[in-house]
Parts: C-alpha cells; structure tokens; sequence
C-alpha cells in the first residue's frame, strides 16, 4: 500500500467563525482559493498560521535584533540559572503538527456493547483531552467520562512495552515463529484453537475473524462482556426472530420507565441528553421518569417517581403492569399470548409484597397507557430474561416499539458468550479440549469467579497466548504474552447504528514496541495463507475500498477516506432500514409462567444481591486509571473502595453502621468488604460494585474486592443478580474514603427543588416572581468597602441548570484531564484532602428509607465581591478584568486564608507534592496549557482560562469579536445533559445571560454578598401524584 | 509638706495601710546578693536536669518542624475545610502568653501598681519567648516558608506589592511591632541590672558580654534620668500594644465571614482571654522560680494573691464574653451562627467547648476564696486549668468553626497528628528553655524596682525633722548600701 494514502485527518482551530471549526477536506473541494491558503500556511518554516502585521518586526530584523542585544546580555545573564531543560528544534518539521496549537483528530471509544465517537485533542503529537465528536450524529459532542479518563489509560506506566515468551522480552519474529506452527498444526489436529475476546462491534474485526476462521478451521471465536448481564443476551435472542438491539430515542418519549437500568449515569451520553430536552419548562410536556429499582442509582436519584423493587421482582412487576395495561386501559396483548398467562400477576399482591399503594402502580400503568407510543420502557441488562420479556412486551403493547424503540437502525446483537456458555469452554479448557488459547483483551482470570479452577483449567491448554496493554491476571498464566496498543493508537471501525459507521484513527503513534490486537491476528493470517495487506491499517481501508466507498460517487477514494476520518463517522444511505419486528408472544408467556414459578420456589433464604459495574472502574479493566479510582460514586460519594450497599432495615437488623466490616457470602464464596448504609436501599436487596480487587496493576492492585468472585452462574439466569446472600458483621470497622461526609442540607437554603405544580403556583406569588434578584440586590447585603469591580469587555459567568444535572459526575472527570488536576489516595480522600476542582453535591431529603435526592455541581463561583481576595496576603488571588476570580500559583506562599474564607470551600490546597514526582510516560498526560502546581499552593476553578485566552487569540487573529459558544469550558463540554452554560454576561443576547434571567434562577449563599457568577437554576420533578405518596 | 494619710502610712489603720511588697525586713544589699548572685553562680543539678528535659522538648518540636519541611504540610492533620488547626491556635495561644508580661510591665507601670516591680522583669522575658514560640507558627505553617518573605512590603524587580486589605498583613506588623517594642522595653529595663553584673563578674568573657550589653551604664543620675524617660516612653508605646495586638490577631477571625468567626466582639475577648492566659501563665512560673531560686521574700504571697485576683477578674470577663456569643447565635437569628454555637456545646467537639467552659470559667471561680489565692496547689490548678482551657478555646474558635461552615457538603471531621503535638510540645520545651537560660545568666528580678519600694526608699516624713530634704528620691537608699558595703 502506497504510504501517501494513509492520511491522518487532522482537524484544526482556525477558522471563523463559530464554537470550532476545522478546515476539512470538503472545504478544500469547495473553495477554490483555499489551495492557495493553505500553500501560504504550510510554506516550509513559518511556525505560525498568525497574519503577520505590517509594522511586526521582520525575521530578519528580529534576528538582527537577537545578535545585538545577545553581546549585551552575555555579561548580564550570567548570574541566572540556566534553564535545565534541553531545547532542540524540529530539523524536519512533523507534518501537520504546530508548537501550541493543538490538533483534534476524530476516533472511536467502544465499551461494552456501546460506540462513542470522540475527539482527541493533541499537542505536539501527544493526545492531552478526550471530548465528544459534535459532527458524530449519536455522540452530539458528548463522551461518556470512561472515555476522557481512559486517556490515562494510554500514559499508564504499568503497560507492556514489548512482547515476551515465557517471561522473557522477545521479538515478534519469535512470537510468531512460535504461534504460527501452533496455529498450523491445529488445522490438522482434534484439538481446538480458543480466541477469546471482547464484544467484536466492528465491522471489518468481525470480517478478518471471518478470515481466519477460514484459514485456521478449529477455531473457536469466543466473544464476552462480562459486565453485560446474561439476561438481556438470552432475553433478545429468545424474543424475536433476529436479535437486534433497537436505538432508544428518549427524546421521542413523554414516560420513561426504568427497570434497573441507569441510563443517567452518563454511559451513553445520548440517552441523557435525550431524557433531559424533554425536561425544561415550558418547552412541550414535561417528561416523568419513573424508576424501579432495588438500589440507589444516578437515575433513581433523579427520577420523578422511585419504586423499590428487587431484581427478582422486576418481572413480576413488569407482567403486573402489562395486566393493567391489558384490563384496565384496553391495550391488546400481543399474538401468540392468552390473557391468562397475566392471571397471576395481581397489581394489588405485587404493590403489597413491594410494600407500596396500589394506587402507585395504577398510576404507572395509567402513565404508559396515556403516553400510548410516546413511553418507553427501559430494562437493565443484570436483570432476569423473564424482566426482559416483560419490558419488550410493554414497549409492545404501548407502541413504544417502532417509535421510542426504534428498530429501524439497529444493529444486530453480538453473538456473546453468556456465564454458563463460559463455563463450558472453562470446563473444555480443563479437559484438554484445546491445543491453544489466545486472550485478546477481556481478562478472564480476573473475572472467573473461582480464580483457581481457572488457573488450573489454563494450565492445561499448551499454548497460552495472552494480548493486552498490561501484564494483567490473565498474562500471569500465558507463555506468549504481547503488548496490544491502546484505542488511541489503534485503527478501527464500530458501527454504532444500521448504515453508521463511526472510525478509530490513532492520535498518536505507537509508544512502544507494541501491535495492534487485530494487527496480530492479521499477521499470523497472512502466515497462514491468507491474502492480505501488511497492516490493519491497510486492510481496514481495503475494506471499506471494497464495502463501504460508495460506487458512483464522483470522489476519489483518497478523498472519501480523508473526509470520513475528519469526520469521525461516514453514514451509508445504501442500505434499506431494518423491517419492524414483533415480538413472540408464546416466548412471552413461557416467561411469565418462568416469572411466577421463580416468585414461587425463590422466597427463600438470604437477601438479593446486586452486583453492579463499577461506577469508574466497570467492570475493572479501568481499575489502574487514578482519575476513576478516586470518582466519587455520584451517590455513595464513595471512592477508592468497594463498599457493600445495605438499607436501613437491614443494618438496623444486623447492627451495622457505616464503614463496619462485612462477610458477604452468595454461593458458597464470600468476600471481607466495608459497608454504606444507603438511604434508598430497598430492604432485603445488597447492591456491590464491580471491577475492584485488581491483582495487577500499580494503581488498581488490591483496591477493594472482587465482587465477580459472587456471580451466579446457573444457566439462564441473571449472574448478577442473585439471591441468597448473607451478610455477617465481622466487628471491626474501616474508615471509607467518601468525598462527602455529610448527606443532610440542614434546612439551609442551599439547592432548590420544585415539583413542577408548586413552582407554577409560587411563580405567582409576589415574593418569588423573581427568587433570586430581591436578596442579591439588597444594598445591605452589597454595601462593600471597596469599589464595585468594573468591566470592560466581557465578564465570564455561568449557569447550572440543576434540573438537567443527574450527578453523572462526568464534568468532574472532564475538568480533571482538563486542568491537570492531581489523585491524591485513599489515604488523603480519607481525611478530607481530594483535590477536584468541581464536586457534586449530593443531599438526601425526607425520609431516610425512601429520600428524595438532589445535586448540585460546585466550583469556584468567581464572586463579584470576592472573599478570598481580600484575605490573601501577597495578592496571589486577584480579580481580572473580565471577572475571572484568577488564581496566580507562583505567587501564593500558602496561607490557606482564602480557602478558610471560601463559603463554598471549593479551593484546594496541595498538602504533598502530588504531580512533581511524575515522569514518563505518565506525565505526558498534562495538559501544557495548565500550570503544574507545587506543593504547598492553593488551586481552584479558573473558568478553565486557558480555554478562554485560546477562544480570544482566535478570536484576533481571525480580526473578529469573541462570540457567545465560542468557550467552552470542559466541565460543559463534557456534561451529557447540557446542565452547564458558560459565557458573557456582560452580553445580552448571550446564552448565560439569557439561562441567568430565568425564573428558576438563585445564587448560593446570595445573603453573604460575595455576589457569585454562577447562577443556579432550581431542579424541577414531575412526579405523578402530589400529596402523600404510599410509603 | 503633705499631711494626708496616704503619707503617712503608719497612722493609717491596718485595714487600710498598703501592704509591705517584701518579706521580712530587706536590706538593699541583700536584694543585690539574693537576685545578681544566682547568675554568677554555676547552676545546681536541678537546673541542668530540667533544661536537659525542656531542651529535649524543644529538639522533638524541631524534629517535628523538619519533618513538615521535608513532606510537606500533609504531615499535619490539617484538612480540606479545617485548612488551619493547631498551627493557628498554637500561634494565638502564645501571642496571648505573651500578654501578661507587657500588661505588667508597662500598663501596670502607668498606674504606678509598685507590685508589679518584682514581677515585671520575669513577666516581660516571658512575653519575648512566648511571642518567639508564637512566631514559628506562622513562619512554618505557609505551604512554601521559604517564600515567607514575600508578606513583607519590600521593593523588588516584579513590582509586586502585598495585599494591605488582607488582616495576616496586618498581622505580620502587629507582631512584629510588639516583639521588637517588647524586646526594646525589656532589655532597656535589664541595663543597671547588666551593669550591676559587670560589676560583680571576674574578667573574662561573661564580664565583655556583659560590659557591652550595660552600654556604658556609671549609675550617673543623668543616666538614671534618661532611663526613667525612656522606661516610661516605651512604658507608653507598649501600653497601646496590649490592646492592639491581640485586636488584630483576632481581627483574622471577626473579618472572615466564616459563622463563628465574624463576631465584632473579638477584638476586646480576645485582649481579655490574652491576659486570661498569660497571667495564670505567669503565676505557674512565679510560683516555680520562688521556691527554686529562693525568692519569698522578694515575690511574696500578696504578689501571687493580686496575679490571681486578676485572673479572676479575666474570667469573669470570659464568661461574659462566652454568653453574648450565645447570645448573638440566639438573637441574630443566624442560622449558620446558631449552628455554629450549637457545635460548641454539642456534636463532635463538644467536649472540646465544654473543656474550654470549664476550664476557663468554672474552675477560676475558686480564686473568690483567699486560701486557693494564696495555695500553691489550687492556685498552680487553676492557672493549669486556665492554660489548657485557653488553648481549647482557640481550638473551638478555630476547628469547630472551619469543620462545618456553610455547606454541608464540604463538612470534615478534623484530626490532629503527631507532628502536631509534637511542635506543640516543643514549643512549650523552646519557651522554658529560653526561661531556664533567662535565669541562668540575667537577673530575674529588676533589682533597683525593687529598691524603689523597699520602706526605706520611702519617703520618710519623721526623718524630715532632724535630717534636711534629700537630693534624690533614692539617696537614703543609697546611703543605706554604702553602708551596708
């Protein structure tokens, strides 16, 4: 393959006007004097895309200057120290690459069973900044936090460096002539060849399994995703006659119902955002979420109406609520399922052994029937088949199937393994049935709940062949152990959506003497036999010169492939939408029968454990990222460990408090874990993060336990969701590292809450016409001594719409990568000492057993009257002129006099030297625009200034005025509900000026007369029924 | 010629007559022997077993310190909303030892209460080392002490000036003020009695050192004439500093707007809870170098008995000061400051404030009763119970107001480390090494004070018939030690 063709796709800031463009290759098709531009700004050594003005002094003369003034100074530099730092000039400059300019270059973030496209922001060839791809039709400019964060991920200091045969370094000469004789010798053989692995997703990984399937016959593709439930796999597979997995459009939906499934959590930004669109006053209906669920979730937090309901109940529930539908709103059932398979599901004998009114579940149902098509019904995928079979059959009966679910795009589900299907290949792996295995990137050693019986079934295959970033569990038992590159190293494509293909470019060149996974079995193909080009790089573009490049299009392939990867995404208008599919009522009703047999033999011993994938960690491949380590779970406040989630009734039952240690037991296995005792727990049920208890890797080793060790693996059912567990109080007690200590405002006026009909009706009362000017305009309160600040040009300032924020805590993880902002341990969490730049506040209200849950984001809120500026004695925090509260870190001596001042103690200070110790490649990681600080300063929100200052230069050097969305700060770039607007309020028409007028708007503590930037506007709930809800 | 009763004090009932400041008759000679002769001499072994033990102290303190440097402040127990702690309530709890000596020496010189003569010297060398301990603490408890000196309004290249609104600047001047007056006051008044030391010193090293601390001093009557103006000026200047200092340090609490902080009475309870402390302080190390160096007749029982007579009236005041800001948290109907009150006397450091109550208010009110006044043991118990409650009391001013402020969220739980204790510790070892080491080389008491009221450096109106009008007030004095000589 001709090397010219594998053309990055840079995208660059430079451009007007707008948030951020780029000059992309269709422009170039477009305009036609932009060649000569571009001519211009690429001449060989003009460092700099700036304009040169006219009375700038030349090169030349500069130069001239420089030798003059350099016989001056010789004499009096001497004295100073000379910069340690060796600085040495490109000699041949990279291509596209500026000294300080950052180039964005669009890929693909897979997780799970889910694709986000993103873009990666890199400087001076090194990705600092994960974001989400705007032009990316499903990411809209958002990712999920797991994909900023996962940038660490790529500088992580425990990777692989190169490949290694029974622990020795190797070349991949050796690797292959070791593997691919193995591979050869199979065809011949009885024995199978084991390739297990994460989901496939990609279209073209899936076409070169194909390859070698054909080349290598006994091989068996084994794909897995561990923190996918089993339920939702068997449940689609069963239900209809091909398994798709629909696009969910909440934006379509009035009534969302959540079984278990926390969609607010940010995993999929578009569901967020989707949900919460159809959340602002006064912009159509209002939607209402309801929530059922057994533990305390972002979306539970948030939802309208919250019903506590245990894993096993969910079915029953379900069915429950398709009767109603059936009998009371006249819905009909679907062909193939006799209205007597509903019969024993009793909305009352359901609501009593819930422990709520009756009246409650009517409402619901009453809810899904009025919505009619406009609801949506959303399982959780740890959730039982039966709770699946449920959920479609009410999306079925409302006609949420075809609109909200829409099956038009989707895709077609991967053939994963389940639990029990594992089990078997665990089971053949022991009898010898395999003469190789190769692991290519899911780490089942961790995973296997029974970590011997795997290492003594491994132990039996002859040729072990582990491919990852680390020396992980799984390496630990494999002779060939080799070095997989990180996503944003690698080539891909995923599609996300029928017709959509998104791609993976890398940012970045290789680190180490690494491959690419599929770049591996590409090879050991092309040794095999198989035609092919060298690269994947290469054979992923063959294929889309083959399958995707559209036949009749007047542009060249080299052009098609440009624009694709600039783009991020390509979508394909030749192929026809997926027929609409019906579900099989006979599999329904053998569900319902399965339903209420379980209900039947399963009231028995123990409690319900939940075991859910950690809130950062996943399902623990994230374990060795610092930045998710120490994310507060957006309810627990919980970091750094794995805690088991108990309700009050039980830890009353058993005398449990906070931080006590706990024996969890389920089936026969038990892990020694704190506990939290969870306002919202439903009684009886446990809730236990995944992905901790790592036994590899400098950051995540030992950090909590392993709660895969606790799945159930009985076939066809919910491995993570199970019964019979026990809790035992060891008697000694931990102290947790919560980043918040205290749940209760206290009655304080702190975060506002309406339901929706109470704000309506205090919108009309005189005093809260305008709830926040009448304190913030009180002169007593705004007396000051000094002079009122003045502005020239723009005064920054921000709005929070708190009834968008779920608490999601991504914004915490955006501004963390953004700022360069430092992991401090669980140690110093412990005592109080995190250094986040924004937190989310999170307050329980009402009752403790079922208590209504609010957020709210809290940073610097750059007060008009300051109090910490007044109090530092050096001036080292100082008000700019555009109302920045601005932060000069070499000047601050430490006094810590601002942070005691701070009312809403948003600043940080660095106890330790937490960043200066840092070397390579983890240090690559900080952002160059952001000062390190040392230890001994105080640091906080900046209003990410740097961000601001890049906006303005643009903005001169294009010789226009700053726009409003030209900044974006990245805690707003990241937020997946759009909670967060940043701007000039100096500027009317401005998008936070306008958010600042609204009604709902309040600033905290306004009575102090710090006169703070940030507006804050009131959360608004929808819920179903006002009054006095069934307890 | 005065024929009031004042003037003649031996017709006054003895009710009424003022009480004779020494023991037993004194002979001015003797006053010499007893107080310039213990420097002269080689200390007893009890001497060097307690500077061995304070020493000990005072090096684990440094220990402490250079271990803070060398990690850096996350050594302490410091946190995110408790950003100050021991640092800050060591530091005002020295600041308010200091204020016993400058109160006595220079307030109580004004209203001429000649008691104070022979604890004057004592209580102002206190006042320099407890302000030498005080001042580590802001010095080391920045995040970067080697930039310290960027709080001073020097002229530099950057241009860079410090924030004169900020009350630690006001701080950094209040202090350094009141160290270089006190430190002035104190050795002006050490000059005759160096002098006197000279004299008595056998050539040598301690009699050059001494020769060129006395500055010259003859005992010339101008020299005694410029001395009493210049006693008396800074007398004047360190008066205003009383007040002042203890003003602004807790102007660093009632500027802030954190609830227990902001509080405009600060600024007198916090000069009243100075001189709370440094008496009862004063009192302990009175009772101390009495009875080691052998002093009773010169610091006598009614000395100790007005000392605790002041701290009782200090805790009166304390009480007071302790009921309004219940009483403000009531009144203003503030419920930050409400909870903030409400933390005192309950929730996490409860016991803290209750100590604090105790300590500072109940246990003062002993001293109603003459016996305690004037008993070793209770007095050294209320004067413990006065120093530990005083310290306690900043630590409620301090922790419990920063753990739980205005939001909830941020809420901590504050707890101190080792290297907190242990610079805390060695600060008590540096101040009474520095105490050990005053007494070992300087006079621990003002000798011609003391001379000053003697009876027989009062006037003398029976003499006046057979003798004329002296020249000086203190001639018969001196004649009476040339006598004696």
């Amino acid at each position: 393959m001709d090397n010219t063709t594998k053309l990055h796709a840079p995208r660059r800031l430079l451009t007007p006007p707008g948030p951020r463009y780029w000059r992309s290759l269709s422009e170039r098709i477009r305009k036609p004097d932009f060649s000569l531009a571009a001519h211009r700004e690429f001449a060989d050594g003009d460092e700099e895309p700036v304009p040169v003005p006219a009375d700038a002094v030349s090169r030349r003369r500069f130069l001239g200057l420089m030798s003059a003034s350099a016989a001056l100074a010789a004499g009096t530099v001497a004295c100073s120290k000379p910069d340690r730092g060796t600085i040495v000039p490109y000699t041949k400059r990279p291509e596209e690459i500026l000294p300080g300019v950052a180039n964005y270059y669009a890929s693909t973030f897979a997780e799970g069973l889910d694709t986000h496209g993103v873009l990666v922001k890199t400087r001076e060839g090194r990705p600092i900044h994960v974001e989400g791809n705007d032009e990316h039709p499903l990411a809209r400019g958002k990712a999920p936090l797991r994909a900023i964060a996962d940038i660490l991920r790529l500088y992580d200091g425990d990777r692989l460096r190169r490949p290694m045969i029974d622990g020795k370094d190797a070349t991949w000469t050796d690797v292959d002539a070791k593997v691919v004789p193995a591979l050869k010798a199979a065809g011949a053989g009885t024995k199978d060849v084991l390739l297990l692995m994460g989901p496939v997703l990609s279209p073209t990984r899936r076409a070169l399994v194909e390859e070698i399937k054909r080349v290598v016959p006994r091989l068996r593709v084994v794909a897995w995703e561990p923190a996918v439930g089993d339920g939702e796999l068997i449940g689609l597979r069963a239900l209809h006659d091909a398994p798709l997995r629909a696009v969910t459009h909440l934006d379509r939906a009035k009534v969302v119902v959540s079984f278990e499934h926390d969609f607010l959590a940010g995993a999929v930004p578009a569901l967020v955002r989707d949900f919460t669109s159809g959340r602002k006053r006064g912009a159509g209906a209002f939607k209402r979420l309801w929530a059922l669920e057994s533990g305390l979730s972002v979306t539970g937090a948030k939802a309208d109406e919250r019903l506590q309901v245990k894993p096993s109940q969910a079915a029953r529930v379900g069915f429950a609520l398709a009767r109603l539908l059936a009998d009371k709103h006249g819905l009909a059932l679907p062909a193939g399922l006799e209205a007597g398979a509903l019969t024993t599901f009793a909305p009352s004998a359901i609501a009593e052994e819930l422990g709520v009114d009756v009246a409650r579940i009517e409402a619901l149902a009453a809810d899904l029937a009025q919505a009619g098509r406009a609801s949506v019904v959303l399982a959780g995928s740890s959730l039982a088949p039966e709770a699946h079979a449920a959920v479609h059959l009410l999306n079925a009966m409302t006609g949420a199937e075809g609109h909200t679910v829409d099956v038009s795009t989707a895709t077609e589900l991967e053939p994963l393994a389940t639990w029990a299907e594992l089990a078997t290949i665990v089971k053949g792996m022991g009898e010898g049935a395999f003469s190789a295995a190769i692991f290519w990137g899911v780490n089942p050693a961790y995973l296997w709940p029974d970590a011997d019986a795997w290492k003594a079934a491994v132990a039996k295959v002859p040729l072990r062949v582990r491919i990852s970033l680390h020396a992980d569990e799984t390496a630990e038992g494999c002779d060939v152990v080799l070095p997989e590159r990180h996503w944003l190293e690698s080539w891909g494509d995923f599609e996300p959506a029928l017709g959509l293909l998104s791609l993976q470019q890398p940012a970045v060149g290789p680190l180490y003497d690494d491959r690419q996974g599929e770049e591996i079995l590409l090879g050991w193909a092309r040794a095999l036999g198989v035609t092919a080009p060298e690269d994947y790089h290469g054979y992923l573009m063959a294929r889309w010169r083959k399958d995707v490049w559209p036949q009749g299009r007047p542009v060249s392939f080299e052009i098609f492939w440009t624009g694709a990867l600039h783009d991020g995404v390509f979508r394909r208008s030749d192929l026809p939408p997926r027929p609409a599919r019906t579900i099989k009522g006979a599999i329904v009703g053998a569900a319902a029968a399965q339903a209420a047999k379980k209900a039947g033999a399963g009231a028995g011993e123990g409690l319900e454990l939940l075991l859910r994938p950690g809130y950062g960690l996943y399902d623990g491949r994230y374990a060795n990222i610092g930045w998710l380590q120490e994310l507060p779970d957006p309810i627990t406040k919980c970091t750094w460990t794995s805690a088991a989630l108990v309700s009050l009734a039980d830890a009353t039952a058993l005398g449990l408090d906070d931080g006590d240690l706990v024996k969890l037991e389920a089936g026969g296995k038990s892990l020694e874990v704190p506990v939290i005792v969870q306002p919202g727990q439903c009684a009886g049920a446990v809730t236990f993060p995944l992905g901790y208890g790592r036994r590899s890797g400098a950051v995540g080793k030992g950090v909590g336990q392993n709660g895969f060790a606790l799945v159930d693996m009985a076939a066809g059912g919910s491995p993570l969701a199970r019964g019979g567990a026990k809790l035992t109080k060891l008697g000694n007690k931990v102290e947790l590292p919560l980043t918040q200590a205290h749940h209760k405002m206290e009655g304080r006026d702190l975060v506002r809450s309406f339901t929706l009909a109470e704000f309506e009706k205090k919108l009309h009362e005189p005093t809260h016409g305008d709830p926040h000017g009448a304190e913030h305009d009180d002169p007593i309160h705004t007396a000051s001594l000094y002079e009122k600040p003045t502005y020239a040009d723009h005064r920054w300032g921000m709005v929070i719409d708190l009834g968008l924020c779920t608490g999601c805590s991504g914004c915490v993880v955006g501004c963390q990568s953004e700022n360069n902002v430092p992991v401090v341990g669980p140690e110093q969490v412990t005592i109080g000492r995190e250094m986040h730049w924004i937190r989310i506040d999170r307050y329980y209200e009402g009752k403790p057993e079922d208590p209504k849950v609010v957020h709210s984001p809290t940073l610097c809120q750059h007060c008009e009257n300051a109090p910490c500026e007044n109090v530092c004695p050096v001036n080292a925090t100082n008000h700019s002129p555009d109302g920045l509260n601005q932060m000069a870190y070499n000047r601050c001596v430490g006094t810590r006099y601002c942070a005691n001042n701070c009312p809403y103690k948003v600043r940080r200070f660095n106890y330790f030297e937490f960043t200066a110790f840092k070397r390579e490649p983890e240090l690559l990681v900080f952002n160059p625009e952001v000062t390190v600080r040392p230890r001994g300063v105080i640091e906080k929100c900046s209003f990410c200034v740097q961000r601001i200052n890049d906006a303005r230069m643009r903005a001169r050097v294009d010789g226009r005025p700053l726009q409003d969305g030209d900044i974006k700060t990245a805690c707003q770039v990241a937020c997946p509900a759009d909670a967060i607007i940043f701007g000039d309020l100096l500027d009317p028409a401005s998008a936070v000026s306008k958010a600042a007028k609204d009604t709902r708007g309040y600033t905290i503590l306004s009575h102090l007369g710090v006169r703070p930037s940030i507006t804050y506007l009131a959360h608004i709930s929808n819920p179903a029924t006002t009054g006095a809800k069934g307890a | 010629m005065s024929t009031s009763l004042a003037a003649h004090p031996d017709r006054l009932p003895d009710a009424l007559r003022p009480p004779s400041l020494t023991d037993g008759p004194v002979t001015l000679g003797q006053i010499d022997d007893q107080v310039l002769a213990f420097p002269a001499r080689k200390p007893p072994l009890k001497w060097y077993l307690a500077f061995a033990f304070t020493g000990s102290l005072a090096l684990f303190g440094l220990v402490s310190l250079g271990w803070t440097f060398f990690e850096g402040l996350g050594v302490w127990g410091n946190t995110n909303p408790v950003y100050w702690a021991f640092d800050i309530i060591n530091f005002v709890f020295w600041v308010g030892i200091g204020h016993a000596g400058t109160l006595i020496s220079a307030i109580l010189f004004l209203f001429r209460k000649r008691w104070r003569n022979a604890v004057a010297r004592f209580a102002e060398a206190m006042t320099i080392f407890a302000v030498i301990c005080a001042v580590i603490f802001p010095l080391c408890h920045t995040g970067r002490p080697w930039l310290d000196f960027w709080l001073f309004p020097y002229p530099n290249e950057r241009a860079l000036w410090v924030n004169f609104r900020s009350p630690l600047l006001w701080d950094v001047f209040a202090v350094n003020t009141y160290f270089s007056v006190s430190a002035l006051f104190w050795f002006i008044g050490l000059v005759p009695d160096i002098a006197s030391m000279r004299d008595r010193t056998a050539p040598g090293l301690r009699k050059t050192i001494y020769t060129i601390l006395s500055l010259g001093w003859r005992g010339a009557a101008s020299h005694w004439q410029h001395y009493e103006k210049a006693y008396l000026l800074l007398a004047g200047l360190a008066t205003g500093l009383v007040l002042s200092v203890h003003s602004v340090v807790s102007f660093d609490f009632a500027t802030s707007l954190v609830p227990g902080w902001h509080m405009t009475i600060f600024p007198p309870y916090f000069v009243a809870g100075a001189i709370f402390a440094g008496f009862a302080m004063v009192v302990m190390v009175m009772v101390i170098v009495r009875e080691t160096m052998n002093l009773q007749n010169l610091i006598t029982m009614y000395h100790l008995d007005v000392m605790n007579k002041v701290i009782l009236a200090m805790a009166c005041i304390m009480g007071y000061s302790y009921f309004m800001e219940g009483f403000t948290a009531w009144y203003s109907q503030d419920e930050y400051l409400h909870w903030g009150f409400m933390n005192i006397i309950s929730g996490t450091y409860g016991w803290a404030g209750m100590v604090t109550i105790a300590c500072n208010i109940v246990i003062p009110q002993l001293l109603w009763f003459k016996w305690v006044r004037q008993n070793y043991a209770a007095m050294i118990f209320v004067s413990i119970g006065v120093t530990v409650g005083m310290w306690f009391e900043r630590f409620v001013i301090i922790v419990i107001s920063l753990h739980q402020d205005y939001l909830p969220s941020a809420w901590q739980v504050y707890k101190p480390t080792w290297v907190d204790f242990g610079i805390l510790l060695g600060t008590f070892g540096i101040f009474f090494s520095l105490v050990l080491l005053f007494a070992r080389v300087l006079p621990v008491i003002a000798t011609s004070e003391v001379k000053a009221v003697l009876p027989a450096s009062q006037p003398r109106p029976e003499l006046h018939v057979h003798a004329p009008e002296p020249a000086h007030a203190s001639a018969p004095a001196l004649a009476e030690e040339v006598a004696d000589a």
